[in-house]
């Protein structure tokens, strides 16, 4: 009897579970941290099953799945629906931060700045200090021009946390403001926060390399070299500073390096040119300028080298096509003019040659060159009054160019066809170069010239030297015209960077 | 990095095992090496994930096989073994944290299963479903007044609430009734789990549990009495953590956070000491000796020191999957195995690279350690669910390298210049020798072209032979277009008034042909008044009368009522008619 009253107790209670059916167990399906780590490892496609799942089984009231899920979306570029998704996601838990700054980010995405920047300002509101929202707004006031917000904001985010990006942006604000010594300010700060960082050293260094403050800018860019041996913009900067000194062996190393990483860069090509210019290689140089033409067809510096080297060729037609080239290209520049005409007289067109030297002179400025260019060739063809005033000029010139800065140096070539110049007009002794050991140097020259004062400058040898000083003398400011080239196209790269 | 030389890992390590079709899903954190039975020799202990939705397993590998096998019950978040206890033989227990919960298995058995506290429940929220139960209010206000709940209050709501809110409204009722009487419970889960010795540093000391939660907590639970000795709370819910020390002594936990940071726990405070603010997600948190080393999403590793000042920061060559630690105190050797998406595994001592290893698939765990009984045993599973055991040989050494790598190789290799032929120097030099005679002569044909080019242009435009009329009052395009395979066709005219605003009337349209070739419909047409801008199509129908397949050219004119001279002109040549003459 007891053990049948045990089994119908026990069915009793059985039936009473039928009875009374306990509710089931609600499973916690959150499976975030699994999303989260296949998020991170980039698996995206396991991440969107995994999302898919998780959304089905809470009916869509997942907020992190959904937000995970937008983000992906916004990487693989459908901006529109992600930021709908992370719209949901606000309404979902309007508390979070993180939704607001994210429903921001995808409306800064789409060029919506000023709607980007009032989520932010709400965000804001919600967890004050906080530098990614403070970065994010100097961000968009950079883009909708408002630069004293913006820097506003960086320099905010900069005192909650220092990134190297806000400090990136904020030397990029104070460049298109024009302000260059407070973006040198900043990136001098962003040096001592993270010394390594190769970005900012170089462009640090590109900074003093427009200011003239080459020892800085060359220390800078040596830095960025150490840590990145392959850094285009560092290599392409240093190495025209190199080339600028004559260091065309230790230029070319770096330009073999820049070479492998950006083979198609013109102004690495342009320079690359002008190291075997400067070698004295010109079939090399010729190749080299050629495929920096080809790459950049619309790039005059580089027509200009080539009309350089062609006319240290002798090849005076050719010269001539690329020089022209050059001036339908840029139409204000002296010492292309005078190139031109160097190039004319040797193809023996009087009458065109005098008019571009006359452009020139009318063009340019502070190049005494020009002038003693002009002065020789209207020597040359029985012009001695014209002849005069342009040796005039060009002593004025020269005066200027001393008194900027008593260390300017004038290549040998021009001083000592100058010289002859005066001799030859009977004003040579007039003129000081420089101080001490390039007097003595010169002297004998002139003392030779005048026992024999009539020698005529007319004869071919003479030309020829002028040409060749005149080429080589270009050289010379050529090179820096190079070094801009590479600054020109990187700054147009920050530019790119920008927009 | 270049100056690593090739085959990569120099030699250093043996291929013990490779088992591509292992099934492994698991993530570094569900991987550890064990002395299961106590008899010296280590197993490997994985979590595997199965298809990410059922078939979890715990598996057991001895040497190259699998050993044992057993179900869990949700997807493991981590896995760690340790000593719970002092018992002899000294055995350790293997923690599995899944959902809100811990397993523990004892000689690979289930031995307890431990669940993390519920939290706080919103009083508003038991209030609601507490007059719910009382029939008080009917399950549409319950809905309405959750969902006001949810948008106002700090504490979220549980699940049971969020799940009726997800609910249409046919099926309220049934779910209030089912589930009313039950009390309210709100669970978070576990997200990373880790252990923290209790008061020796002995290898085989006891060891207490530190968990991560979904709810941003960090527990530290007892082994012994399984009770939370310390709760300590960060800003967002904890990924990975990486801890050190001593529970009664000093410890410190590294936590790396789902909003992208990383937050330093100590003994004395429940809130984080320092932190650390990373510019993207870390993927990988690793401890080497006083430094904590991060692998981020944006392909970068960086190192900190424990305080989180940044000290270094190195670029890799793709993204992270994984990281892990490699200590082999027998050699004094501290290091850390980067596991990256483009195949291959690097091995760092601080920012020094010293090896790299080549693996055929992407690797998605790394754990380095004693297995079997062999002490430098590297353990990888790749994202094709493979198996690989490759240990280090004894006579393998690694080199510091010095850290500046010296020049690039690309320095080595030579500039691609274009070579010149031998025809370019024979230009060159003709160039230089005759330089004037030809930069006259194409001086002199450039000024020829220029001329014909000139006198052809005026004389198209004196007899408006162009489709374009540049006169000012009647500025006209014009293009034709004929459709068609004969022998009849179709001739649309494509007329445009391209002044600004003038309107131009008084138009018509005739043409000249040959007449025993072609028909043409309307050979006299009046154009409509042209307003600016738009295009009117003028069409008419061409007869081909001849069969002879010759085609001709049909001249149109624009003309102006009462001038003799035509505004435009245009030439059509006609296709060969391909059909037969009618």
């Amino acid at each position: 009897i007891t053990e049948e009253a045990v089994t119908t107790r026990e069915n009793t209670f059985f039936l009473s579970e039928c009875f009374f059916p306990a509710a089931p167990e609600l499973p916690i399906v959150e499976r975030n941290w699994l999303i989260h780590q296949h998020y991170l490892r980039k698996d995206y496609e396991t991440c969107k099953v995994i999302i898919k799942n998780q959304l089905q089984e809470t009916n869509g009231m997942c907020e992190y799945a959904i937000y995970v899920q937008a983000l992906i979306l916004r990487l693989e570029g459908r901006i529109q629906e992600s930021l709908e998704l992370l719209q949901s996601c606000t309404i979902l838990n309007p508390s979070s931060t993180d939704n607001l700054k994210q429903v921001a980010r995808s409306l800064f995405l789409l060029g919506k700045h000023k709607a980007a920047i009032e989520v932010y300002h709400e965000a804001a509101r919600l967890c004050d200090k906080d530098w990614e929202i403070s970065h994010n707004l100097g961000v968009c006031f950079f883009f909708i021009k408002d630069f004293k917000h913006a820097e506003e904001h960086l320099n905010a985010a900069l005192q909650i946390n220092k990134h190297d990006k806000t400090f990136m942006m904020l030397g990029k604000v104070h460049l298109v403001a024009g302000e260059t010594d407070k973006a040198i300010e900043v990136f001098k700060r962003a040096v001592e926060f993270s010394p390594e960082n190769t970005e900012h050293l170089s462009t640090l260094g590109l900074l003093y390399l427009q200011l003239g403050k080459y020892q800085k800018a060359f220390e800078h860019l040596g830095n960025a070299l150490t840590f990145d041996p392959n850094n285009y913009k560092a290599i392409l900067a240093a190495g025209s500073m190199m080339q600028t000194h004559g260091d065309f062996d230790v230029a070319m190393n770096k330009y073999r390096v820049a070479a492998c990483a950006v083979p198609e860069s013109p102004p690495l090509w342009n320079n690359i040119g002008m190291c075997f210019f400067g070698k004295k290689k010109y079939v090399a140089a010729i190749s080299c300028l050629k495929r920096a033409h080809y790459l950049s067809p619309f790039d005059w510096k580089v027509l200009y080298n080539l009309g350089l080297v062609h006319l240290t060729m002798q090849q005076y037609a050719s010269a001539f096509h690329f020089l022209s080239a050059a001036i339908s290209l840029n139409p204000r520049m002296g010492e292309l003019y005078m190139l031109l005409a160097v190039a004319l007289t040797n193809l023996e067109d009087v009458e065109n040659s005098t008019r571009a030297y006359e452009q020139a002179v009318n063009l340019d400025e502070s190049n005494p060159l020009v002038n003693l260019n002009f002065a020789i060739f209207l020597y040359n063809h029985g012009d001695k009054t014209g002849a005069l005033d342009q040796y005039q000029e060009m002593q004025r010139k020269v005066n200027i160019l001393q008194d900027s800065s008593s260390s300017f140096e004038f290549d040998p070539e021009l001083m000592d066809m100058a010289q002859k110049m005066g001799a030859a007009l009977q004003v040579g002794e007039s003129l000081q170069w420089t101080k001490a050991g390039k007097d003595s140097k010169s002297k004998p020259h002139s003392a030779a010239l005048a026992k024999n004062p009539s020698t005529p400058l007319g004869t071919n040898q003479a030309l020829g030297q002028a040409m060749s000083s005149a080429a080589s003398y270009n050289k010379n400011i050529q090179l820096p015209a190079g070094t801009v080239a590479s600054q020109q196209s990187l700054r147009n790269k920050q530019w790119q960077d920008f927009v | 990095m270049t100056s690593v030389e090739s085959g990569a890992d120099g030699g250093r390590w043996l291929d013990a095992h490779y088992d591509p079709v292992a099934g492994l899903y698991t993530f570094s954190s569900c991987v550890d090496l064990a002395d299961l039975s106590g008899d010296g020799e280590n197993r490997l202990v994985v979590g595997d994930l199965g298809t990410g939705s059922s078939g979890m397993k715990l598996k057991v590998y001895r040497g190259t096989a699998l050993m044992s096998e057993n179900t869990l019950l949700d997807l493991p978040a981590g896995l760690v073994a340790f000593f719970m206890d002092l018992h002899e033989p000294r055995i350790p227990t293997i923690a599995v944290a899944s959902g809100p919960c811990i397993y523990l298995y004892k000689n690979l058995r289930p031995y307890f299963k431990f669940t993390l506290p519920s939290l706080e429940v919103n009083a508003l929220e038991q209030d609601v479903w507490q007059q719910a139960r009382e029939g008080q209010i009917d399950p549409l206000t319950l809905k309405e007044m959750l969902e006001s709940i949810r948008k106002k209050a700090d504490v979220p709501l549980s699940i049971r609430s969020l799940r009726f809110l997800s609910l249409e409204a046919d099926d309220l009722d049934e779910f209030v009734q089912l589930h009313k009487q039950q009390p309210i419970k709100r669970q978070t889960v576990i997200t990373c789990i880790d252990t923290l010795k209790k008061s020796t540093a002995d290898e085989d000391g006891v060891s207490c549990l530190v968990v991560g939660t979904e709810s941003s907590d960090v527990f530290i639970l007892d082994s012994k009495a399984f009770i939370i000795l310390s709760k300590m709370s960060l800003p967002a819910p904890p990924t990975m953590m990486d801890v050190t020390g001593q529970f009664d002594v000093e410890f410190r936990i590294t936590a790396a956070c789902r909003n992208g940071n990383i937050y330093i726990l100590r003994r004395e405070s429940d809130k984080p000491k320092y932190s650390v603010e990373l510019s993207s997600h870390p993927v990988g948190l690793v401890r080497v000796g006083k430094n904590v080393l991060v692998g981020c999403t944006d392909e970068s590793l960086q190192g900190f020191t424990q305080k989180g000042k940044k000290l270094w920061k190195i670029v890799l060559p793709a993204p992270i999957t994984t990281m892990a630690p490699m200590d082999l105190p027998t050699r004094g050797f501290q290091g850390v195995l980067v596991g990256l998406a483009n195949c291959e595994v690097y091995l760092y001592r601080d920012k020094n690279l010293l090896s790299t290893i080549k693996t055929p698939d992407v690797v998605t765990s790394i754990c380095f350690g004693r297995y079997g009984r062999e002490d430098g045993t590297l353990i990888m599973t790749t994202k094709g669910g493979g198996l690989m055991v490759k240990i280090l040989k004894r006579t393998a050494v690694f080199d510091d390298r010095d850290s500046a790598p010296g020049p690039p190789l690309a320095q080595s290799i030579r500039l691609n210049v274009p070579k010149k032929t031998k025809l370019y120097v024979d230009q060159t030099l003709r160039e230089r020798e005759s330089g004037v005679a030809m930069h006259r002569a194409f001086q002199m044909d450039l000024s020829r072209v220029r001329l014909a080019a000139t006198k052809a242009y005026v004389k198209a435009l004196e007899s408006s032979l162009t489709p374009m009329s540049a006169s000012l009052s009647e500025p006209l395009k014009m293009n034709a277009v004929v459709q068609g395979l004969g022998p009849s066709f179709k001739l649309t005219l494509h007329i445009q008034n391209t002044a600004a605003c003038r309107p131009v009337m008084n138009l018509a349209i005739s043409f000249l042909y040959d007449e025993k070739l072609y028909r043409i419909r309307d050979p006299y047409m009046r154009i409509p008044l042209l307003v600016p801008g738009l295009i009117y199509p003028v069409g008419t129908f061409v007869d081909c009368t001849n069969d002879k397949g010759v085609a001709d050219i049909i001249k149109v004119f624009v003309l102006h009522e009462g001038k003799s001279s035509p505004l435009l002109t245009a030439h059509i040549n006609m296709p060969v008619s391909e059909g037969l003459a009618s």
